[in-house]
């Protein structure tokens, strides 16, 4: 099975198993878990990371506008 | 009962209703179908009581005790003799009725499944997703059960069997039990024979039947001769042995009533499970026991000409079901026939269906005498022109009007010319003051026809009086302050001005009005494009405001010149347009010398109102100006500028002065001209307005200085010209004619990846798009370069130097689905050639040219490729507009918030940042060549602001401020006192 976090066209998806830094994303944004983009746990991205259902990962992506952004998404089913 | 209706809501909560509430809320009970006696009253507990609400002016509502206009009406009600089903609950019907058990009520899920859909349902609702995904998975996992988990059937000892429910539209339900055949012995005989087709197969005795089913033999023999019916063990057995199907389908019809008992045996856990709020709805409740009656006010009836009155279709279908009802129950209390019963209750249930749909697919619709079909429930609701989306999210407005647009020049971009029809239709409202009182009386005694006249005037009592021609003189002397006068449109009034379709948000914008005489709704050239406006007819539309919020908003967020940039690509999409471009083309490509009266005539309509200094002086001695020189008297004085224009060339503009290259649509142009783009984004909208405004009035003047004009004879090219172009077509022909004779002869060479066929189609289509490029050129050659139709190919004004080639060279191949034409006859595209007939001529190559003329045959062809263009544009202009209509509704809701988040209306995060960046497209440059020069603009802004280098240092933090000065003497706390007031236009 082909790896797809490793191509140039997928951005890099961290799992933040640092719940305080979760916490600061939360305060930052205000906002609930649940107000977060998604993402599906079974995503090609996420093979390679542990993430669990209800995890936060930080997605780092190459931007048309900003040269690099980040953005968050809530791990679900 | 009168409710005062809430004026703030808090939330909405949607449910079933219970029979005991439509009781408790009805104002009478219905049961009499006629409406008026002999006299014309209402007949008591009829559909028209005079309880349910009155619309005949002077009658009092017998209820509330209100006459017609204050009393909203009220409902009554219908004690139908059967129940019926609700028409708009059938699949929540069926859905309940396949997953509980039809003899305990419960949910055929086990305790932790439930748990698990309840879990599921949670975090759908948290997450935002449907409930109705869970709800549906809930259903399916409940149906698969086959037994119910909870109760035991008695005659058998297992657990229940659950039958398939079968829904027949719209409102039967059968429960599918599977039954022993009552051919099964004939069925179990003619299997035991011997198989007449299979040697092998010597058919089954009895006694091996007994054997291999563990039944004894003589209770096979009497199954065999249909004496015993065989249990379902013995029955699955004997299917087994023979590999037969002895059951059949036996439908059983849940009536209502069934279906409202078994719906009552659901506990009220188990629906929760499904998620449905068991305290506000319970299942039972969409099997009718009781009809509401609408009030009267929702169906009133209408008196015609002739006295007869006519009923709404409401009132009609109500009075159906009136009818049936009572059959219904005489016949009942009679003791007629079952059938009888069973089919007036499927009466009575088309009625009610019909009352609340009349469009349910199966059912035939209600009709009135006259064929029409019924208006009822939904359709009021549904639709177009529905109550929500013809009602609600969008009705007539007052202070509206509608008119064709036509052009004028003279008019600022910001304003728009209105008609003094419309001028004196609309109004605004003043507030009279002691500071506007001299001008409401004047207002009020010109009346409602002089303009500018008033319409209305308001008492500070609330009265409103009609300003008529009679009373106006009389009328304004009353006037005083805290009076309201409904004035006139005048001079300076802000509107907003609309063209559909409303594609973006520049397709509606605010204008300032300037009354003018005659019909048409008038507005400067340049804003065409931002609406997509022409003037071969369109129609705008235009809405006066009515207070002074909105006033204000529109001046300052929504007038055109706050629309100049386009948030679609960032660059101005208000500029010059076709005759603007060709007039500053031929001010400045070859930059020609006017003297001192033509150069003030072609300035006259600008704010320059001296001349610069002369350019030089001719022969004669007279002073010139050139062209650059005029075209930059508009031009900020500070402006530097680099760029390539369309026509090809390097335009320089340097502090202010025009140096160098043409002045084109790349410079000045709508989408995107250079210079209007700088100028919006490094002086401000309102420079950028002045600036478009006096270019197209320059070059207005400068086109018609020079004359501009377009005939027949601009494109004819020599006689010699004509004969190379035909010599090109005539050596493609030739070069066409040996690939054909290759192709025939089997020799041509097929490119990787196609056919011969292909290849060889290919290759011609290639040779004759060469054939017409040749010829364009040959044609291009011959014009001159003061050629107007050259002039507005090359400034980008209009057309392209491809229409000329068409015009003037050779029209080229047309084509149908990319490919030279192919269709018509067997083998031919027509009757005047030979069958496959390769060339170039059989398959839609005009040779000929526009002005040339084209031949019969050609100009077929070129009909079918311009058919081909037109089909195209409308499907894709459907397609596409209903693409958009969804894209809008699916992120209408999207919002940008404070901190720079885009959410939706639930909070929840689409973009971290707007468009990641968190800039505006239309506050960045547009490119990177083109750069915004944040530095220039600060330091243009700060020297703008402070009178002496003393403040401007201190401002800027090089200077410590003194310390013993009062607070009052800060920089920049007396800005209000210099800075002028900007008057707009
Ligand atoms: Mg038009
Ligand atoms: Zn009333
Ligand atoms: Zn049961």
């Amino acid at each position: 099975m082909v790896d797809v976090s490793q191509h140039e066209l997928v951005p890099d998806h961290t799992v933040l198993d640092d719940p305080e830094e979760v916490e600061a994303v939360l305060e930052e944004y205000n906002v609930n878990k649940t107000n977060l983009p998604k993402i599906k746990r079974t995503d090609p991205a996420l093979r390679e990371t542990e993430a669990e259902t209800g995890d936060v990962v930080r997605i780092e992506r190459d931007s048309r506008t900003a040269d690099r952004a980040v953005v968050y998404r809530l791990v679900v089913e | 009962m009168a409710l005062d209706s809430p004026k703030e809501l808090g939330a909405i909560q949607f449910g079933l209703m219970d029979p005991e509430t439509y009781r408790d809320m009805s104002a009478t009970k219905v049961i009499t179908a006629d409406t008026y006696d002999d006299d014309g009253y209402p007949i008591d507990m009829g559909l028209m009581d005079p309880r349910l609400g009155v619309i005949d002016p002077g009658l009092e509502c017998r209820t509330c005790g209100q006459h017609s206009g204050s009393c909203n009406g009220h409902f009554g009600h219908i004690e139908l003799a059967a129940p019926v089903i609700h028409v708009g609950f059938t699949k929540l019907i069926r859905r309940l009725l396949r997953a509980t058990c039809r003899e305990c009520g419960r949910l055929s899920l086990t305790d932790e499944e439930k748990e698990e859909f309840s879990e599921k349902l949670e975090r759908a609702k948290e997450l935002g997703e449907d409930p109705n995904d869970v709800l549906k998975a809930a259903i399916r996992q409940a149906r698969k059960a086959g037994r119910c988990p909870y109760c035991i059937d008695q005659s058998t000892g297992e657990p229940t069997k659950q039958h398939d429910i079968k829904h027949e539209k719209p409102t039967t339900y059968y429960e599918v039990q599977d039954v022993l055949s009552g051919e099964y012995s004939e069925l179990i005989a003619s299997a035991m024979q011997p198989d007449p087709d299979d040697e092998d197969d010597p058919g089954m005795a009895p006694q091996e039947l007994a054997e291999k089913t563990d039944i004894p033999l003589d209770r096979i023999n009497q199954i065999l001769s249909g004496e015993f019916r065989p249990k379902a063990d013995d029955r699955k057995a004997i299917e087994r042995a023979l590999d037969i199907d002895l059951t059949e389908e036996d439908m059983n019809k849940l009536m209502p009533s069934d279906i409202r008992d078994w719906f009552e045996d659901i506990p009220d856990e188990d629906i929760e499970a499904i998620g449905i709020d068991a305290e506000r709805s319970r299942p039972e409740w969409m099997i009718l026991t009781v009809l509401p009656v609408p009030p009267v006010t929702a169906r009133p009836s209408i008196t015609l000409d002739n006295g007869q009155r006519s009923e709404d279709d409401l009132t009609h279908k109500l009075v159906d079901i009136i009818r049936i009802n009572q059959r219904f129950m005489e016949n009942r209390e009679a003791g007629a026939p079952q059938l009888i019963i069973e089919d007036l209750w499927e009466l009575l249930q088309y009625h009610v269906t019909t009352f609340i749909d009349n469009e349910i697919s199966g059912t035939p619709p209600a009709r009135h005498r006259s064929g029409r079909p019924l208006k009822t429930l939904s359709q009021r609701l549904k639709g177009k022109e529905g109550r929500f989306r013809g009602s609600l999210s969008g009705k007539r407005v007052n202070f509206s009007a509608r008119t064709v647009i036509s052009p004028d020049p003279t008019l600022s971009l910001n304003e728009v010319g209105v008609p003094r029809r419309v001028a004196t239709e609309m109004t605004q409202t003043m507030n009279v003051t002691e500071r506007n009182l001299d001008r409401a009386r004047r207002f009020v005694s010109n009346g409602p026809e002089g303009h500018p006249g008033a319409n209305y005037v308001k008492r500070p009592d609330g009265r409103r009086l009609k300003v008529t021609e009679k009373n106006c003189e009389e009328l304004a002397e009353k006037v005083e302050e805290e009076w309201e006068v409904n004035r006139h449109l005048i001079d300076g009034d802000i509107v907003i001005f609309n063209r559909q379709p409303s594609l973006h948000r520049m397709s509606i914008m605010a204008h300032e009005v300037v009354v003018m005489p005659y019909k048409t709704f008038r507005l400067n050239t340049t804003v065409c494009p931002p609406y997509n406006a022409d003037f071969d007819g369109d129609e705008m539309n235009m809405h006066a405001l009515q207070n002074e919020e909105a006033r204000a908003e529109a001046r300052v967020l929504m007038r055109v010149q706050e629309q100049i940039l386009s948030p679609r690509f960032g660059e101005n999409i208000i500029g010059a347009i076709q005759d603007h471009i060709s007039g500053t083309y031929l001010l400045t490509h070859e930059n020609p010398q006017f003297s001192e009266t033509q150069a003030l005539d072609l300035l006259r309509a600008t704010s320059v109102d001296t001349l610069p200094e002369p350019n030089g002086e001719t022969e004669t001695g007279d002073p010139y100006w050139t062209g650059r020189a005029l075209f930059s008297e508009l031009l900020p004085d500070d402006l530097s500028l680099e760029f390539t224009s369309s026509a090809g060339d390097d335009v320089v503009i340097e502090d202010g002065q025009h140096l160098e290259g043409t002045i084109d649509e790349d410079a000045v142009g709508a989408f995107g001209g250079e210079i209007v783009d700088t100028i919006t984004k490094v002086y401000g909208e309102t420079r950028a307005r002045i600036f478009i405004n006096e270019i197209a009035s320059l070059a207005m003047r400068s086109i018609m200085h020079f004359g501009f004009s377009l005939g027949i004879d601009d494109e004819s090219i020599p006689e010699e010209a004509n004969e190379m172009v035909d010599e090109a077509i005539e050596n493609a022909y030739e070069q066409i004619q040996e690939l054909i004779e290759t192709y025939a002869a089997g020799e041509l060479e097929s490119l990787p990846g196609r056919t011969v066929d292909e290849t060889l189609e290919m290759k011609i289509m290639q040779r004759l798009g060469k054939a017409r490029d040749s010829a364009g050129e040959i044609a291009e050659d011959h014009f001159g370069d003061d050629n107007p139709a050259v002039i507005m190919a090359r400034s980008g004004a209009r057309g392209s130097m491809l229409n000329l080639t068409q015009m003037a060279g050779c029209v080229g191949q047309q084509a149908v689905r990319g490919e030279r034409i192919n269709r018509g006859y067997e083998d031919r595209t027509l009757s005047h050639f030979r069958p496959n007939d390769l060339s170039a001529e059989a398959h839609g190559f005009v040779e000929n040219s526009y002005r040339g003329g084209l031949t019969p045959k050609e100009f077929f062809f070129h009909a079918m490729g311009g058919r081909e263009g037109l089909v195209d544009t409308a499907v894709r202009t459907s397609k596409s507009g209903y693409l958009q209509r969804r894209l809008i509704n699916a992120l209408s809701e999207l919002e940008a918030q404070y901190d720079g988040t885009v959410r939706d209306t639930s909070g929840t995060i689409v973009q971290f940042e707007f468009g990641e960046d968190g800039t505006s497209p239309v506050k960045v440059s547009s490119n990177v060549e083109n750069e915004i020069d944040v530095g220039s603009i600060a330091d243009r802004v700060i020297d703008n602001e402070f009178t002496s280098e003393e403040e401007k240092a201190r401002f800027l933090g090089t200077q410590e401020p003194p310390t013993n000065l009062s607070e009052y003497a800060g920089p920049g706390l007396n800005k209000a006192g210099t800075q002028e007031v900007e008057s707009d236009d």
